[in-house]
């Protein structure tokens, strides 16, 4: 019994030990990778630093009534955005995106009062890109599709097409790419599998496609209906348009608003075998888990919503489609 | 001693290398990164912030930095800039419509005077997909021969999917960036 006690205090005395030492390295750690000694260096003191900004910052916004300021309060929260960009090797993960998530709220902030300011930058925020503008850019005009120093083949795919109904089966064919883009009022059916699919540019389409075996990605598309399924899907620049999704990931949203979101229902003969060598036979539920990245809050995100269920088009079964 | 010395003084004793992973959305950076590892990457959300890994590789720490590629936190970036030995810019081969926004991207990255010294690995990605662009028409898209001479990089064709050429291009990020830290090795 005695014994046994004792082996348990000396184990516990290692433990102690080896605790201090761990804590001991951690401290000289941190103190040996110290950039400079001023007092920023420490987490409470880059918190009690950051906050400082932050509200001087924020109280500036809050008071501004003269457009001639912005500049100053846009490089104000450059100062602390580097300041923090500074200290992130310090820093606890936990404390860098709270860090930056402040100063993304502050951005935004600055970006209401931007517009309340100068009613006419409200014209920006309708481009198609208008977060571009964040980044420096060398060349200022846009760059169309085939200008590219160095000439790209075309993928296949449907292209500038109005009022067709469009029909493309992958069994058997040797496509691994395939675009959508810049089509009007245009049903499209996809049958079989494909590994990638890209949409752009479309308007008042209904898009119907077999199981994506990677990922689907899509840029500038309203009124639409897209009957998806695939690994993983991102919509950027999307408005007014219902998704039908089976994902094995969550779908992501980015400057997009009007979407509803509601489970895959696409059928044509043989399917199911498509969807079990995709493996996507399985429903994940993760059409109704959509992450927006312009709406990084715990509250549900005014972009996107459930399709109400007596809105949901039922069963699209391809071979009765016309 | 100055700030330099120490670091590498630490860095010698732990053998480790910070790895920064970046490019567009959709070009599978965080799905080399679990691949490499030996993880599932059946089910892989696109990534809101950052993932960081530390894996052993040879007698190497690797401490990867996954940033997320979407457009709205590009500009973030830049906060992790600091201390990186390699960068890993990952193209979506398959991807010929946003090449120029790829380009654009890197372009800035690379301008960049905290990752001046950082060896530069490309990865061409998604090799697999019939009608993906090869690391060569890629290294032309790209214009990877005009980039600035004292640049250590490499372009390398992959698919994450399959894992063929992930360990390919890892060594050779690894081998130079040791030669040019651990000299002694």
């Amino acid at each position: 019994m005695e014994d046994e006690d004792n082996e348990e205090q000396t184990l516990q005395k290692k433990h102690q030990l080896m605790l201090e030492r761990l804590s001991a390295r951690h401290q000289t750690r941190l103190e040996t990778r110290k950039p400079d000694p001023s007092d920023s260096s420490t987490t409470s003191a880059f918190l009690s630093r950051f906050n400082d900004s932050k509200k001087s910052i924020a109280a500036k916004i809050e008071s501004s009534t003269d457009p001639s300021r912005l500049p100053d309060i846009s490089a104000a929260i450059s100062d602390l955005e580097k300041f923090v960009a500074e200290n992130s090797y310090l820093l606890p993960s936990y404390e860098i995106r709270s860090s930056l998530k402040t100063i993304s709220d502050l951005k935004q902030s600055l970006e209401n009062l931007t517009s309340q300011l100068i009613p006419k930058k409200k014209f920006s925020f309708k481009k198609s890109k208008p977060t571009k503008t964040q980044i420096p850019q060398p060349d200022t005009v846009s760059v169309p599709e085939k200008t590219t120093s160095y000439p790209i083949r075309d993928s296949p795919g449907f292209r500038h097409k109005q009022n067709q109904v469009l029909v493309q089966n992958f069994k058997g064919s040797e496509i691994g790419e395939f675009t959508i883009s810049d089509l009007d009022s245009c049903e499209v059916k996809l049958i079989g599998c494909v590994n990638a699919l890209f949409l752009n540019r479309l308007k008042n389409c209904k898009i119907y496609a077999g199981p994506v075996v990677g990922s689907i990605l899509m840029e500038e598309v309203e009124d639409c209906v897209f009957v998806l399924a695939s690994h993983q899907i991102r919509i950027h620049f999307a408005k007014r348009s219902d998704f039908y999704l089976r994902v094995r990931s969550r779908p992501i949203i980015e400057d997009s608003d009007g979407v509803r979101f509601a489970n895959y229902c696409l059928k044509y003969e043989g399917i199911e075998e498509d969807l079990a060598v995709a493996r996507l036979d399985e429903e994940t539920g993760n059409w109704a888990n959509v992450d927006d990245f312009k709406w990084l809050r715990a509250v549900q995100s005014p972009n996107w919503s459930i399709l109400p269920a007596e809105e949901r088009v039922g069963d699209v079964d391809l071979a009765n489609l016309r | 001693m100055g700030l330099l010395s120490i670091i590498r003084k630490i860095k010698k004793k732990e053998k480790e290398m910070r790895i920064l992973m970046v490019g567009l959305d959709n070009s599978g950076k965080t799905t080399i990164v679990l691949k490499i590892n030996g993880e599932d990457t059946s089910v892989i959300s696109p990534t809101l912030g950052f993932n960081i890994k530390t894996i052993t590789y040879q007698k190497y720490t690797l401490n990867i930095w996954d940033v997320g590629g979407q457009r709205t936190i590009r500009s973030y970036w830049r906060n992790y800039f600091e201390q990186t030995d390699g960068l890993v810019w990952v193209v979506d081969s398959s991807d010929l419509r946003r090449l120029d926004d790829c380009k654009m991207e890197l372009d800035n990255l690379l301008k960049e005077e905290r990752l001046s010294g950082a060896s530069l690995l490309i990865f061409a990605n998604k090799q697999d997909i019939k009608g993906a662009l090869t690391p060569t028409e890629i290294a032309k898209v790209l214009n990877l021969e005009a980039m600035d001479k004292t640049r250590h990089w490499k372009i390398a064709g992959c698919s994450a999917y399959t894992g063929e050429g992930l360990l390919e291009g890892f060594d050779w990020l690894v081998q130079d960036i040791a030669s040019r830290i651990y000299m002694l090795d």
